[in-house]
């Protein structure tokens, strides 16, 4: 078991580290140098200006010498300074990093809510009404743009009906009390949770229906109702406990998912998080918050899958890490 | 449903013992997928239109790239009069390419365009002076010129001018385009798109997953790894990050660099990195059909017979996988055109004046209090064809899977 965790860690690592190379890499290739658009905000810098600021900040090294360079910064504890909100780079990510932590998990939690009851609903119908339209809102979920539905939402709930604000992550405070910022928060968090949650209850409930139906068409579900067992406590402690494996699985790949889909959900809702973070600093050419917060969101990403991987034994006792 | 062999008649009886060939029996599962069959009509329709596209434009005159900042954020339904200076742009274009005196005589002589022009001006003032919906009905209304010459040439300028208004059935967009006709457009990119990203993809994920699955070992694991890396990162986040890459820093200087200043420079840029990066399931997939079948008798009994490994696997390996990689690629381009549109959304995709679905929603999202329908539009036909596609992919399954074969 310690054997199977550390191997694995140690791949995680070994896989981000790779990335942080090839994400560098790609960074130099962008269109745009910062000391090029210095130079083209201030019309008083000379050409000498330039070259020494391009010396000053490496940027006349090779590649591989400013990453290196960049590992050891970042190593030391120091993450960088943001060209374009001109504050230390730590400043802005631990908000926006809370703010996204924030918006997936709530998104995550109400998709399982509502997926896994519909999922087993249409199992338990299968091939009923019932069945036929939880399909066809499910296979809605997988193919809506993601984009589209936040953009609907905002003309539906803040455009035609106004109830909840169009975007941002909060109102101004203008000395609300600590219960009135919260419930201001959350309404701000309705739509970006709502449009998020809309890909992943497509794919939660498209799973937990075919792994019901699966897990329901053993043996084993029928020699428990002949032994006498109520239906709840088959469908329950046989049907689901089996159907939980496959649903793991995809819970654990859509936590990239959910991350993609929140880059835009940010976007859109103009909703302060670090996927609109990597979004926007890649767009301004502010390289130190974009590696930052492209590293951040991948190892989260990556140590997600990894934790998922150590729950498979807890909900598979039949599994084991070797 | 479930007739007994005694209620069959003896045609009935015939039918059922009649031997038919393994695609007639997955065409006709698929068949029984009423949604898979519906989605292959809409997609139908779709490569219809993007194939046709040219001729659509021809026939309406609508021009995906004409602007007219006169008439932006037009309803639907509506009708737009050509700016003056598009009016007379085009009249200068008539009267260049060919003799016109006898239409200015005629239009003289019936009393249009003021008495004191000159001759080589009439049709300026003509065009620039009336209203263009009342235009046509003057031309029409006098009497008609004597000469074929005029007669003739007065048929050519009725054409020009009845191009001076257009009639915009889904509105227009922030730069006074046509949304018909750029829908129309964008449907051609973003199935080319989805079709090129799903095939390419597929048969890098055949030729990755077969080496893997067939040699094993450490290459395996090697091309496993490299796999599951690329499965477990946040796609988009990646794909913003290389599609902001400049072709021009990259390829500048490699036999690649045509590319760089080509007509469609983005959406090639557009296949290329969605290609990279959505291989990775048909690659699984296919390495797990080929762990199954290889250990077979069929593979065994070739290589007894002396075959190579080449002719084993594309003899008898791949027909085996084609089945799940049809569903898997099937699935992909539902997913090429989802991600195709998210970054032209972002800005990061196909850039214009080239239509997409997802870069006419770029700009739509801020005007989406007075213009919805420019926001709506395009994500419902993104919508519509994910779906289908999905479905498809579904029925393709069912039919495909020997285990839900009914019969």
């Amino acid at each position: 078991m310690t054997g199977f965790i550390l191997r694995r860690l140690a791949q995680t690592v070994v896989v981000i580290a790779l990335l942080s190379f090839f994400c560098y890499f790609l960074m130099t290739l962008m269109p745009g140098d910062p000391i090029d658009e210095m130079v083209a905000a201030n019309p008083n810098m000379t050409a000498e200006d330039a070259q020494r600021l391009r010396e000053l900040h490496g940027l006349d090294q090779p590649t591989y010498k400013r990453y290196w360079s960049w590992v050891t910064m970042i190593a030391g504890g120091d993450l960088g300074y943001s060209r374009t909100y001109r504050v230390p780079v730590s400043e802005i990510l631990g908000r926006s990093l809370l703010n996204t932590s924030l918006l997936a998990g709530t998104a995550l939690v109400l998709s399982l809510l509502v997926a896994v009851p519909l999922g087993v609903w249409a199992a338990l119908r299968k091939g009923s009404r019932v069945d036929y339209f939880v399909n066809l809102f499910a296979f809605a979920g997988i193919s809506v743009p993601s984009f589209w539905i936040a953009i609907v939402l905002i003309l539906v709930f803040a455009v035609y009906i106004p109830i909840f604000p169009a975007g941002g992550t909060s109102s101004i405070d203008f000395g609300m009390t600590p219960g009135e910022a919260i419930i201001d928060r959350a309404r701000h968090l309705v739509l970006p949770v709502l449009s998020l949650s809309f890909l992943s209850i497509g794919t939660f409930v498209r799973y937990t229906r075919a792994a019901m139906i699966d897990a329901l068409s053993n043996d084993y579900i029928r020699t428990a109702r002949a032994k006498g067992l109520s239906w709840e406590r088959v469908l329950v402690v046989h049907g689901f406990r089996n159907a939980l494996i496959p649903l793991i699985t995809i819970v654990t790949l859509s936590f990239s998912t959910l991350f993609s889909g929140a880059i835009i959900t940010e976007t859109v809702f103009a909703y302060d998080g670090v996927g609109r973070l990597v979004f926007l600093s890649i767009q301004r050419n502010d390289f130190n918050v974009a590696m930052v917060a492209f590293m951040i969101s991948v190892s989260w990403v990556l140590l997600m899958n990894f934790a998922a991987d150590l729950l498979y034994g807890l909900a598979d006792p039949r599994i084991t890490y070797s | 449903m479930s007739a007994t062999a005694t209620d069959l008649d003896d045609a009935a009886r015939l039918r059922h013992l009649e031997a038919r060939p393994m695609w007639r029996i997955v065409l006709g599962q698929f068949a029984e997928h009423r949604m898979a069959v519906a989605g292959v009509c809409v997609i139908a329709f779709f490569l219809g239109v993007a194939l046709l596209a040219p001729a659509i434009s021809a026939v309406t005159g609508l021009d995906p790239n004409r602007q007219n900042v006169l008439a932006r954020y037009q309803p639907l339904l509506s009708w737009e009069d050509a700016s003056p200076s598009e009016r007379e742009l085009q009249v200068e274009r008539f009267l260049r390419s060919g003799d016109r005196t006898a239409l200015a005589d005629h239009v003289r002589r019936l009393g249009l365009g003021g008495p004191d022009v000159p001759q080589a001006e009439v049709l300026y003032e003509l065009v620039g002076n009336t209203d263009p919906k009342q235009l046509l009905h003057l031309l029409r209304e006098g009497p008609p010129p004597d000469a074929a010459a005029a007669r003739a040439q007065l048929a050519d300028f009725e054409q020009v001018v009845a191009g001076f208004r257009s009639f915009h059935l889904l509105g227009t967009d922030e730069l006074g385009r046509d949304v018909f006709i750029r829908l129309v457009y964008g449907t051609r990119v973003s199935i080319t798109v989805g079709l090129l990203v799903a095939l390419i993809s597929g048969l890098i994920g055949l030729l990755v997953g077969s080496v893997a699955g067939y040699y094993g070992g450490r290459l395996d694991a090697l091309l496993m790894r490299f796999t599951d890396a690329l499965l477990s990162l946040p796609i988009l986040v990646v794909l913003i990050v290389v599609s902001a890459v400049d072709l021009g820093k990259l390829l500048g200087g490699t036999p690649l660099a045509f590319i760089v200043d080509h007509e469609h420079e983005s959406v090639i840029k557009m296949v290329i990195i969605l290609c990279a990066f959505s291989w990775m399931q048909a690659a699984r997939l296919v390495r797990g059909s080929i762990l199954s079948i290889k250990e077979q008798e069929f593979v065994l009994a070739a290589r007894v017979l002396g075959a190579r490994d080449r002719t084993i696997i594309a003899t008898h390996v791949v027909p085996n996988v084609i089945a799940p990689l049809l569903v898997a690629v099937t699935l992909g381009i539902g997913n090429a055109i989802l991600f195709e549109a998210a970054l032209s959304f972002l800005g990061l995709g196909i850039q214009p004046p080239t239509p997409s679905w997802g870069n006419m929603l770029n700009n739509a999202q801020e005007m989406v209090q007075h213009a919805p329908m420019l926001a709506v539009l395009p994500g419902l036909l993104i919508l519509f064809t994910v779906i289908s596609f999905n479905y498809i992919g579904d029925g393709v399954r069912d039919a495909i899977d020997p285990r839900a074969i009914r019969r």
